[in-house]
């Protein structure tokens, strides 16, 4: 018995053994990311666009590491006023569809798939997707229902907007819109599908008549959720949910062939588990957190890239807080027991946090160096970002502040309030914390609470007005100012409108920049937005997301990317020697 | 018996309703907007949570939702598990495999080894065995399964470079997933499968990627059945038929094996059915440090994210689990002891 266990135990070893280190052509990265789903219509995550952009293509995707230039992919040119390509002052937009295009069944790409995907995509617009980018280009619209009902005319109004002539397809725009190209670049709106196959397969079948059948499906009803059919480099073999997907060289690909004949992207969710594989070279990348950082440099044999992503965090104050049983005001007075609720309106408040937060030693002992903190929402790598003055870490000047505030009254009469970061964010905690203790340092009438809320109930409070000041982040949709600045400024942006914060100037300039297609206007609008940043002091920007890509050195070709963060692989850049 | 049984069985119907009713209700507990927010990934999807509420009803009143929801199950449809990207039951087919090979080997081992090793220390109470056995026993339970699974993992894996984790390895990952015609999924678990598919490389890759997973497992849990058995079989061992056993020269072999061991096990059978139950619920801990996304991570995940639909469906399920597993202990105990009959 004793001889047989022994044997066992010898052949799960040799077993064990013969496992080791990736195969030579398969890349194998290991993640924590889950798919949501495989239909560019309705994929609204960093994860998901991974998968859809190694196995469909878009008209153009970005050039290198820019976020403002690109590059031809299913278009034969990048449409440009130069070219012709974009013309009527901005609202018509001609492609040209590269021939000799293959999907991975063998069907030919023609411009009809191409004007059928665009408006599919439309047309599907699942609820909370991100088809409100195309909409607002297209139609003006941020989705196709208003108060659950379909508009009137929205689908022959997406219907009427793109052409197809000869192996042309046109785009028609009610208003220029500068950043469509950024938008058609990602998966948010430009994949391309084979209109034959989607049909197939149950998708839109291509009429006006029916498309509200088509419209709005519920979380996992929509057709293309788990099959896939591109002109990509690669195909899909497998997607085990939250386990594995693999990938497979496309033979009929239509542009240089891919290295990697493999890749397969592993879910492992726990770091020492990816950090042994990266280290015994089962896996050929894993994806580092921040805190991890350090351990990863001290290894041998990685290759380590350190991204700054277009992704901003920000305190933000709100200067119209919901005073209804909220225990995050106290009493709802400025009587030392609590605060008003529009206490951040007035602007020495305001100030004086700003002057609180120490930049320098936010960046040395929170993020060890690792980290950018840009002085307004439009983050570093954007079109048009600018360096603007900061609010200095003053607690001489913060108190100066705190002395005008509210005529004197806070100071005279104190008090309290609490800070909410959400829950395991230790950086937005650790902001949380050095901003409540420099402030309290001030006056011991100053007493602020800092408590962690888990993120989907912060998700919830923030937007009832429930947090006087809330700390988020922003990732970039598309690489554009007006993707940031009007986010975190007009009073109609995400964020805006739960900051209260309202300035008929900032509001008139986004308007403005967003439809401007003269670069120089555009710029300088957006340059006056981002001193209107610094002047009227809305918020705090904590600091840019920095993504960290851990490769084994035998691998080459990745390209950094600041709107592509570490969920992101393009595969058929790699090359593993 | 078989009365008995049906009886049983019957029972079950009523405590699956009885579950759902009141896990249901916890979770119509969480604000319609807090339950929208599982559907979000991004500040942006949050505008929509407005919608997103009206779209699933969630503003409803309770019976409306739960009769909505007892509806779809009656349609067979359990729902859309936000978390796996997939139908609630064809998730669960694809997690519960998982869960379930790593129970196949490492509960009989549970139980062989704890069963033993509560049978010797009894028997030789407080000699060397015995001592080291508790001490052993008390580090077991006693440490967090997430430390001791760790420690394996950076011993043998990455130390010794041996029993990665993982499912199976990549190139034979690979090679099943290029030929599903070659190799057909009829348990979903690779060691099985392997076997009925005439592919021994792949039953043995995937035992050695359950090498540590069942170790930690059998260690963390073992602990508690052998000191179960333990305690039964000092009770038993002090008894006196055993003493007149002893006294008439009875062979000590055969007092304890065949007369103390089997009186001792009744306590015992409770015990282990009872872990085996718990562990169809999976481990988390052993989950993710080994990389076996089941039960246990399935259900943690669909916790924190309140995945509504899994949360119901898995509740179901363990009470199905227990219920079963209860009946079969009761069934066992009529066998163990005769003087227990079953009506």
């Amino acid at each position: 018995m004793k001889r047989i266990i022994l044997a066992f135990a010898c052949v799960l070893l040799m077993a064990s053994a013969a496992v080791a280190a990736s195969p030579k052509d398969t890349f194998v990265f290991e993640s924590y990311g889950t798919v949501r789903t495989l239909d560019p219509a309705c994929a609204y995550d960093v994860v998901s666009h991974q998968r859809i952009m190694n196995i469909y293509e878009s008209l153009i995707f970005f050039d290198g590491s820019a976020t403002d230039k690109f590059a031809p992919v299913l278009a034969t040119e990048v449409p440009s006023v130069e070219n012709g390509g974009i013309r009527d002052e901005g609202k018509t937009y001609e492609f040209k569809i590269r021939k000799g295009v293959k999907f991975h069944n063998g069907n030919d790409l023609t411009a009809e798939d191409v004007a059928y995907s665009l408006k599919r995509h439309m047309v599907v617009d699942q609820e909370g997707g991100p088809m409100w980018m195309m909409l607002e280009a297209v139609a003006g619209v941020s989705s196709t229902r208003k108060d659950g009902k379909i508009i009137d005319g929205i689908f022959e109004t997406i219907d009427k907007s793109i052409d197809v002539k000869g192996d042309s397809v046109i785009i028609h725009l009610p208003k220029p819109f500068p950043p469509l190209l950024a938008v058609l670049a990602y998966s948010y709106g430009g994949v391309i599908l084979d209109k034959e196959w989607t049909m197939a397969n149950g998708g839109w079948d291509g009429t006006v008549k029916n498309a509200a059948k088509y419209n709005g499906p519920a979380f996992g009803a929509e057709p293309l959720q788990k099959i896939a059919n591109g002109t990509g480099p690669y195909k899909m073999v497998k997607w085990a949910p939250s386990n594995e997907f693999i990938f497979q060289r496309s033979d009929n690909y239509w542009g240089e062939k891919p290295q990697l004949n493999t890749a397969i992207i592993r879910y492992n969710k726990e770091w020492s588990s990816r950090k042994l594989a990266l280290q015994n070279g089962d896996a050929d990348r894993v994806t580092v957190d921040a805190q991890y950082l350090t351990e990863v440099q001290d290894m041998d044999n990685i290759k380590l890239f350190s991204v700054p992503q277009l992704s901003v965090t920000g305190a933000m104050f709100c200067q119209k807080i919901n005073p209804e049983a909220n225990p995050n005001i106290g009493s709802g007075k400025l009587d030392g027991e609590g605060i008003p609720s529009d206490f951040f309106a007035d602007i020495n408040v305001r100030k004086a946090f700003l002057h609180a937060f120490d930049r320098q030693m936010y960046i040395e002992d929170v993020w060890n160096n690792n980290v950018t903190i840009p002085t307004t929402p439009n983050a570093k790598g954007l079109p048009y970002s600018k360096e603007e003055p900061v609010y200095e870490y003053d607690l001489e000047k913060a108190a100066e502040c705190m002395k005008k505030a509210w005529g004197g009254k806070v100071w005279e009469k104190g008090f309290k309030m609490v800070i909410t970061h959400n829950t395991g964010n230790a950086q937005r905690e650790a902001a949380a914390l050095m901003i409540a203790e420099n402030i309290m340092s001030l006056n011991p009438k100053f007493q602020i609470e800092v408590r962690n809320v888990d993120w989907k109930d912060y998700n919830v409070a923030y937007r009832k007005f429930q947090y006087p000041l809330f700390i988020i982040g922003w990732g970039a949709d598309y690489p554009d100012p007006d993707n940031f600045l009007t986010t975190f400024m007009a009073s109609t942006g995400v964020y805006g409108k739960y900051m209260g914060y309202k300035n008929e100037e900032v509001d008139k300039l986004a308007r403005y920049a967003r439809f401007e297609i003269d670069p120089e206007k555009r710029r300088d609008a957006y340059y006056r937005m981002q001193d209107l940043w610094y002047e009227d002091a809305p918020g705090v920007i904590l600091y840019q997301k920095v993504d960290h890509f851990a490769y084994r050195s035998n691998i080459d070709g990745f390209i950094p990317h600041p709107m592509l963060d570490h969920e992101w692989e393009n595969l058929k850049l790699l090359k593993k020697n | 018996m078989t009365a008995y049984i049906i009886r049983r069985l019957l029972f079950l119907v009523f405590v699956l309703f009885g579950v759902s009713i009141l896990i249901f209700g916890l979770l119509s507990t969480f604000s319609p907007e807090r339950r929208a927010a599982a559907y979000v990934t991004t500040p942006k999807q949050a505008e929509n949570i407005p919608l997103i509420i009206q779209k699933y009803g969630l503003d409803k009143p309770f019976y409306v939702q739960y009769g909505k929801w007892v509806e779809q199950v009656a349609d067979g449809n359990l729902g859309w598990s936000l978390v796996a990207a997939r139908p609630v039951a064809q998730a669960f087919w694809n997690y519960f495999p998982t869960t379930l090979e790593l129970n196949l080997f490492a509960s009989p081992l549970v139980i062989i080894v704890g069963i033993w090793l509560g049978t010797m220390s009894g028997v030789h109470r407080d000699s060397f065995f015995d001592h080291s056995t508790r001490i052993a026993a008390i580090v077991g339970w006693s440490l967090p399964t997430f430390l001791f699974a760790l420690i394996l993992l950076m011993v043998f894996y990455g130390y010794l470079d041996m029993f990665s984790p993982g499912i199976l390895s990549s190139d034979l990952s690979l090679w099943v997933a290029n030929n599903p015609d070659k190799f057909v999924r009829y348990t979903g678990m690779y060691s099985i499968d392997g076997l009925l598919n005439g592919r021994l490389d792949i039953t043995l890759n995937a035992l050695s990627h359950l090498v540590l997973p069942v170790v930690t497992q059998v260690i963390v849990v073992v602990a508690l059945l052998m000191r179960v058995m333990r305690s039964g079989m000092i009770e038993e061992m002090n008894k006196d038929y055993v003493i007149t056993a002893k006294a008439k020269g009875a062979d000590f072999k055969t007092i304890y094996k065949k007369h103390a061991k089997k009186n001792a096990l009744i306590p015992v059978i409770t015990v282990a059915g009872q872990l085996v139950a718990l562990s169809m619920e999976g481990s988390i801990a052993v989950e993710v440090v080994f990389n076996r996304q089941g039960m246990g991570w399935w259900l943690a995940e669909s916790a924190t994210q309140l995945d509504m639909p899994v949360l119901m469906s898995v509740c179901m399920f363990v009470g199905l689990v227990f219920v079963t597993s209860n009946l079969i202990i009761d069934i066992m105990y009529a066998y163990v002891d005769p003087r227990i009959r079953l009506h």
